[in-house]
């Protein structure tokens, strides 16, 4: 179901956290809001599941306008933070609930919960209490909970934020898996930029509660709409340079670093720029010419991370394969792909 | 140690002493003598003990013997007369003062006035009415002497009836049983437990439960609000409602006002005399139950509650499936601690109806500090007092084991989570 949400403001104790939001969610994707916290990410999900209410604006399930809905009426499945399971029922219980309190027959609550736990892998659990489970199969239990009465959209808040590193890949393609399954919309709350690129289908960037911008992680990766979505993106992220527009080049004067601005042609001369240039796209094969000093150097397996200081403290972040390693403080000569390099404005604008 | 020991267990220790004695005001608390007097011997007559020996008893015979010589001679009677007794009466016995002092007229050197004659006849007197023995057997002896061809074991009951300190007994708990009132008051303690424990527990939940969804500014007045009974000293609260309730007071004035029946509420009526009591000592409780389930409300993770708003539970639903099941260990905590505290509470109650009208609000508790403590008659059992104590302490005990297990208590005490 098409979630859409419009003119949305948002106040806490006279605070504005959301301010005249607009975002529609298509029917069956999966959507990432991500941003850092006190952005408004969670905010919006809660105000999408009805525990908040909007101040302002409208929300739109389809063609029915729940806006004044209280969380009861609106036919959502949340999965929260630390799971929320009710400790004092079962397994069984706990995924009944939602059948529970809505006074369906015993059998067809107990013929869904059991279809619901073979989806989720936990039909072995079903008599256990929350207490007694691992972090995972928690997790399990209150993803079959918020699906088991087929809501009209899945919001999953941080779902993963609680796990261990080897839990939360497995959790990642568990979830997303479950979420083509049974094709329901859905909206993932994260700051964690691999889960929202690994697991969705969209990400929509926020920042001081605003939507920043929303596309495809792919395109999101290779056209950046500012310099906060471009440096959010990224492991390790991109690093910027400050300079200034100089006869169609962004310039660097001290260190004579110019790099070409290609299409962007008609810049002042004197701009204040700044130059995104990603990790892989900075290493010993380029077109232009940098030097510099290492001045952090990290193995991490199959690749080397580095970063180098320019001659006017300035520094650049490097990818490497780990086949040639440089040592810390050894002087390199290395090159910008600036075919790839992202060129902003002062204040972040990508031009 | 031993002395918090001594101090937590001698209160309890007392009273089961106390509850198989038959100790009260008229016995003492120290040992007694023997004394036969008129009333005990009616309540002898009452147990059957054969008339004659009640009546053998209850005279006076006058025998001449050296002891009565002796004694008429300490009485500073005429030497002479003394002399005459002796010879000519000697070893003679009279049944009756009347005979005895016709006798003694009819001896030459008899006194002229009838107050000697009377006090020569009294030295002669025997009797064992009203005569203090210090120990048993000289009290046996005495009704030997006394009693001819007494009845078997007569002397023995006479005897040990006749004790004044108290006794070991298990007539308490004996009378207890047979008294009717004894099942009155235990009916009226069952219903004023149950209809106070319930009001304190409903009421407290219902006030934690409505403050919870209230917002904060409201909540935290009326907190403060329904822990004034809590905090207002226990003779002021019974003032209060004694004024709330008595002649001429709020309720009697709204009353007459809306031409109901206007009474002396408190006391008045039977039913307005419990509904008295049941709030009077419900609204302290309540207040105590809405603390500790505010608290315990709080601790609910509030991830669960909106939880279960999503699932789909209304307001009903989310209080019976999540809040309560959240609540057990303090309604069970409440529940539990109330139901000994009202058991054993007798304070609102002395204050304010005192167990009136007659005795229809009478309490366990309150009988037995009335038995014990604060008797019309003066007479203070304190023995069938500690019996009723004894019974209160030991129903409490099992009250507490079966709550134990009624809330599975073992289950929710976990396993330590400090190891050792």
């Amino acid at each position: 179901m098409q979630i859409s949400i419009n003119n949305f403001t948002k106040t806490f104790d006279g605070t504005p956290v959301i301010d005249d939001m607009n975002l529609t969610i298509r029917d069956g994707e999966m959507l990432a809001l991500l941003g850092p916290s006190g952005c408004g990410k969670s905010t919006t999900l809660f105000t999408i599941s009805g525990i908040h209410r909007m101040d302002k604006g409208q929300l739109m399930f389809g063609d029915r306008d729940v806006s004044g809905l209280p969380s009861q009426k609106r036919n959502v499945g949340v999965v929260f933070q630390n799971y929320a399971l009710y400790p004092h029922m079962n397994v069984f219980e706990n995924i009944a609930f939602p059948l529970t309190v809505r006074k369906d027959n015993k059998a067809d609550i107990d013929r869904e919960v059991r279809f619901i736990a073979a989806l989720t892998h936990i039909s072995e659990l079903l008599e256990r209490r929350p207490g007694q489970l691992s972090g995972g199969q928690q997790q399990r239990v209150a993803l079959a909970r918020a699906l088991v009465r087929k809501p009209d959209v899945l919001l999953l808040d941080e779902p993963l934020a609680n796990l261990d590193a080897k839990l939360r890949l497995e959790m990642r393609s568990e979830i997303r898996r479950i979420q083509l399954e049974t094709g329901i919309t859905a909206v993932l709350v994260t700051h964690d930029q691999v889960e929202a690129m690994s697991m969705c289908d969209r990400i929509a960037i926020m920042k001081k509660g605003e939507i920043v911008q929303i596309d495809t992680p792919a395109d999101m990766y290779s056209n950046p709409r500012t310099s906060f979505v471009a440096g959010f993106l990224g492991n390790p992220p991109i690093s910027l340079l400050n300079g200034i527009a100089m006869g169609n080049t962004f310039s660097i004067a001290p260190i004579k670093l110019r790099v070409p601005l290609g299409s962007h042609e008609g810049i002042a001369d004197g701009t204040p720029l700044k130059l995104g240039v990603r990790p892989e796209h900075f290493g010993p094969e380029g077109d232009i010419a940098v030097e510099g000093k290492i001045t952090f150097a990290e193995t991490q397996g199959r690749e080397n991370l580095y970063d180098v200081e320019l001659a006017d403290g300035s520094v650049l972040r490097s990818i490497q394969p780990a086949a040639r390693n440089w040592k810390l403080g050894e002087p390199v000569r290395w090159f910008i792909d600036s075919k790839s390099a992202f060129v902003f404005s002062d204040d972040g604008l990508r031009l | 140690m031993v002395l918090l020991l001594g101090f937590f267990f001698l209160p309890v220790v007392l009273t089961s002493v106390f509850a198989f004695t038959n100790m009260s005001t008229a016995t003492g608390i120290s040992g007694g003598s023997y004394v036969v007097t008129g009333n005990l011997l009616r309540s002898l007559k009452d147990e059957g003990l054969d008339a004659k020996t009640i009546d053998a008893l209850g005279q006076s015979s006058y025998v001449i013997d050296q002891a009565g010589l002796e004694k008429a001679h300490a009485a500073g009677v005429d030497a002479r007369f003394i002399t005459e007794i002796a010879e000519r009466l000697k070893d003679r016995s009279f049944t009756s003062s009347t005979a005895f002092e016709r006798e003694l007229k009819t001896l030459p050197s008899r006194p002229t006035r009838v107050r000697d004659l009377k006090i020569a006849a009294g030295a002669f007197e025997q009797s064992v009415l009203n005569v203090r023995y210090a120990s048993r057997g000289e009290m046996e002896a005495a009704l030997t002497h006394m009693l001819e061809n007494p009845p078997e074991g007569a002397i023995e009951k006479v005897a040990t009836a006749s004790y004044t300190g108290w006794t070991w007994t298990t007539e308490n708990f004996k009378n207890l049983v047979i008294t009717p009132d004894t099942w009155r008051i235990i009916g009226n303690t069952v219903f004023y437990v149950v209809l106070t424990l319930a009001f304190n527990v409903l009421v407290g939940l219902f006030l934690a439960i409505t403050t919870f969804y209230l917002p904060p500014a409201g909540s935290g007045f009326f907190s403060v609000l329904w822990l004034l009974p809590r905090i207002t000293p226990v003779v002021l609260y019974a003032v209060m409602w004694k004024w709330f309730t008595w002649e001429d007071g709020f309720v009697f004035n709204i009353a007459q006002d809306l031409g109901l029946p206007a009474f002396n509420y408190m006391k008045g009526s039977v039913a307005s005399a419990w509904t008295v009591v049941i709030l009077v000592n419900g609204f302290v409780g309540a207040s105590f139950g809405m603390i500790l389930f505010s608290g315990a409300l709080k601790a609910i993770p509030v991830q669960q509650l909106w939880a279960s708003e999503v699932d789909g539970a209304s307001r009903w639903q989310q209080i019976r499936y999540i809040i309560l099941p959240h609540m057990r260990w303090p309604i069970l905590f409440v529940t539990s601690y109330q139901t000994l505290s009202l058991l054993s509470s007798y304070e609102q109650i002395w204050l304010t109806t005192n167990g009136g009208p007659g005795s229809t609000t009478t309490v366990w508790a309150l009988e037995a500090f009335k038995t014990a403590l604060n008797n019309y008659t003066g007479n203070l059992q304190y023995g069938l007092g500690a019996a009723m104590a004894l019974i209160l302490v030991a129903v409490g005990l099992i009250l507490s084991i079966v709550y134990l297990r009624l809330f599975r208590f073992d289950e929710m005490m976990s396993k330590p989570k400090i190891e050792f």
